[in-house]
């Protein structure tokens, strides 16, 4: 975008409106944005007196709070960079510290690091009246479009998590298009409870101080519980969530007897406001997305990868089932001859890594400017964006046939028994599935009952021969799941390595 | 432990439960997320559907109870309790 930066205007105007509140399991505060902003400006101007200004790095790594919101505007302010370090993937330490060049690391864990500041502090540093001794002065500050704000980690289905610089103008660019389709405004509530640690999640805060409607703050845990009291009329989700809503509104109906509604059981767990829904961050499945939809919830899958921030999005004004909606403004889909997608963005991320293994940046940035997403896809004719799968995903089996897993995938998880699939093929043409049960103890029965139905509904080739249940459910805190929920392949295979290369193991298609 | 309340909480975990499982067959001191693959998401869905329906305001639990709360058995007595102290 040229002229306008949302950016520059949080940092020299005072928001008129609006509110931030921060929900917990046992309850919420809130406050105007007005009081929010200068509660940041006095943090910041205490930031500024332990030495911390323009180019210096302020490490948070903490769950959801309103410290946390507010160190991220004191650093806007003071033209600091943060790192948003997502408790679980990170350990506060020293050597943290001095990996990603952070001065002062934010945490709520316990730590002897130098430097380490427990996040507790902030309240005070916001809150306290100054004193005639404290300089109340906050120089001016000036965000350029290649400007760095923050360095954003990537989930990452491989080893250390690579660490991208997020320039000022992908950052406008990004609000902008978002504004231009969902005009957020006075009256909506955008309720955020995924780590704030993703750059993403803190863009509605942004929003909120930039157009004056309010903002809440959850954590995925309590999630549920802040919904039904805060009454949103946003939610900021990924599909693992509005799976997991769909069952509950799904059996309060079975309880019910047939005296309630889908669309009343969905309001009793979203509240009475909900405007739309926001999905992303992985694939949702197809039956979950017309499930809200026909509950009156709306529900808009987008796509993206940190990379490239957002690049498509369905959303009132436009959507096609099964898309992942239009290309927004400021960006460009392309779709190479076989069928790989390339985005071109006005104002890119970035160029490089700031921190990745040699070679990562070479791979995922082009030199001509684009983003090699390693995704494929097609573009319809009126511009709606279809994802078949990953690039990756594909497997060439010793016949030549490529074999798309991601169909074959998603056909094995519409059983209640299958919370995840990952296919493999550890020889010639024999496809294996590892399989994560949806409960403990799995269901050997329906997941047997699912290999059929999905081999019957598949050519030769496509068919799996064996299916490994796995010993646990994937999750994160086993290193199976990334922080979005996606399988890590290479990780499951080497957990699963005997068993998926073992003709013997497993569920043996009939 | 009111029966009223055990009932409850029967029912409320075992509609979050997937697939679900009778709330007559569940086991009140099996470890819910061990045995029945209860995740912390769903856990706070339970919670709120129970404090629903045993008219309990569920701003008395923290974070940190909630953690401690393993077994059915502690989350039903841990509202018979509270439903006490409300009477």
């Amino acid at each position: 975008m040229t002229g306008h930066s949302f950016l520059q205007h949080i940092v020299s105007t005072p928001p008129l409106g609006g509110r931030i509140s921060v929900s917990r399991l046992d309850g919420t505060e809130s406050l105007g944005l007005p009081e929010l902003y200068e509660r940041a400006r006095r943090l910041a101007r205490r930031l500024r007196a332990r030495g911390i200004g323009p180019g210096d790095r302020i490490g948070i790594l903490a769950a959801n709070s309103l410290e946390w919101v507010l160190l991220d505007l004191a650093a806007l302010l003071l033209k600091a960079e943060t790192a948003g370090l997502e408790p679980g993937k990170f350990a506060p330490s020293a050597e943290l510290m001095a990996r990603y060049g952070i001065t002062l690391l934010f945490t709520d864990q316990p730590t002897d690091a130098p430097g380490a500041v427990p996040i507790g502090e902030v309240r005070a540093l916001a809150e306290d009246p100054e004193g005639p001794e404290e300089d109340t002065a906050l120089p001016a500050v000036h965000w350029a479009p290649r400007d760095v704000t923050t360095i954003k980690f990537t989930s990452g289905s491989t080893g250390t998590p690579k660490g991208l610089g997020a320039t000022v103008g992908s950052i406008d660019s990004s609000l902008a298009a978002v504004q231009e389709i969902f005009e957020h405004k006075p009256g909506d509530d955008l309720f955020v409870f995924l780590p704030l640690s993703l750059l993403q999640q803190r863009y509605w805060v942004y929003s909120a101080l930039v157009h004056g409607h309010d903002v809440t703050i959850s954590t995925y845990e309590a999630a549920f519980a802040a919904l039904r009291r805060v009454k949103p009329t946003v939610v900021m989700g990924v599909p693992a969530f509005y799976e997991t809503a769909k069952r509950q509104v799904e059996a309060r109906l079975r309880r019910s007897g047939g005296t309630a509604t889908v669309q009343e059981a969905a309001r009793h767990l979203f509240g009475d406001r909900i405007r739309y829904l926001w999905t992303g961050s992985a694939p949702a499945d197809a039956a979950m997305l017309r499930f809200f939809h026909d509950a009156g919830l709306p529900i808009y899958e987008g796509y993206g990868l940190n990379e490239t921030c957002i690049v498509t999005k369905n959303h009132p004004g436009a959507h096609r089932a099964g898309s992942v909606g239009k290309v927004l403004r400021g960006k460009e889909v392309l779709v190479d001859a076989d069928g790989t997608i390339r985005v071109r963005s006005d104002h890119p991320v970035n160029y490089r890594y700031a921190y990745a293994e040699p070679g990562a940046s070479e791979r995922m940035f082009a030199p001509d400017g684009t983003v090699r997403t390693g995704d494929l896809g097609h573009l319809d004719e009126d511009g709606f964006l279809f994802i078949r799968g990953r690039a990756d995903d594909v497997i060439v089996l010793d016949n030549g046939k490529k074999i798309v897993v991601r169909p074959i995938e998603e056909h094995m998880r519409t059983s209640p028994a299958i919370a995840e699939c990952v296919l493999f093929c550890p020889a010639q043409t024999d496809l294996v599935a590892v399989v994560s049960p949806a409960a403990v103890p799995a269901d050997p029965d329906a997941i047997a009952a699912q290999l059929a139905l999905t081999n019957a509904a598949r050519t030769a080739d496509e068919r799996i021969s064996r299916v490994v249940i796995a010993d646990a459910p994937f999750s994160i805190d086993n290193g199976l799941l990334t922080s979005q929920y996606k399988p890590k392949r290479k990780q499951i295979l080497a957990t699963y390595h005997d068993a998926v290369h073992d003709s013997k193991e497993g569920i043996h298609a009939a | 432990m009111r029966p009223d309340i055990e009932s409850a909480a029967r029912e409320s975990l075992s509609a979050v439960l997937d697939p679900e499982v009778a709330p007559d067959a569940l086991d009140l001191d099996a470890d819910m997320a061990g045995t029945y693959g209860l995740t912390s998401l769903n856990k706070v869905l339970f919670l709120t559907e129970v404090c629903e329906a045993t008219d309990v305001d569920l701003a008395n639990f923290t974070e940190h109870d909630l953690a401690e709360m393993r077994t059915l058995r502690s989350v039903a007595e841990s509202l018979s309790r509270l439903t006490k102290k409300v009477a």
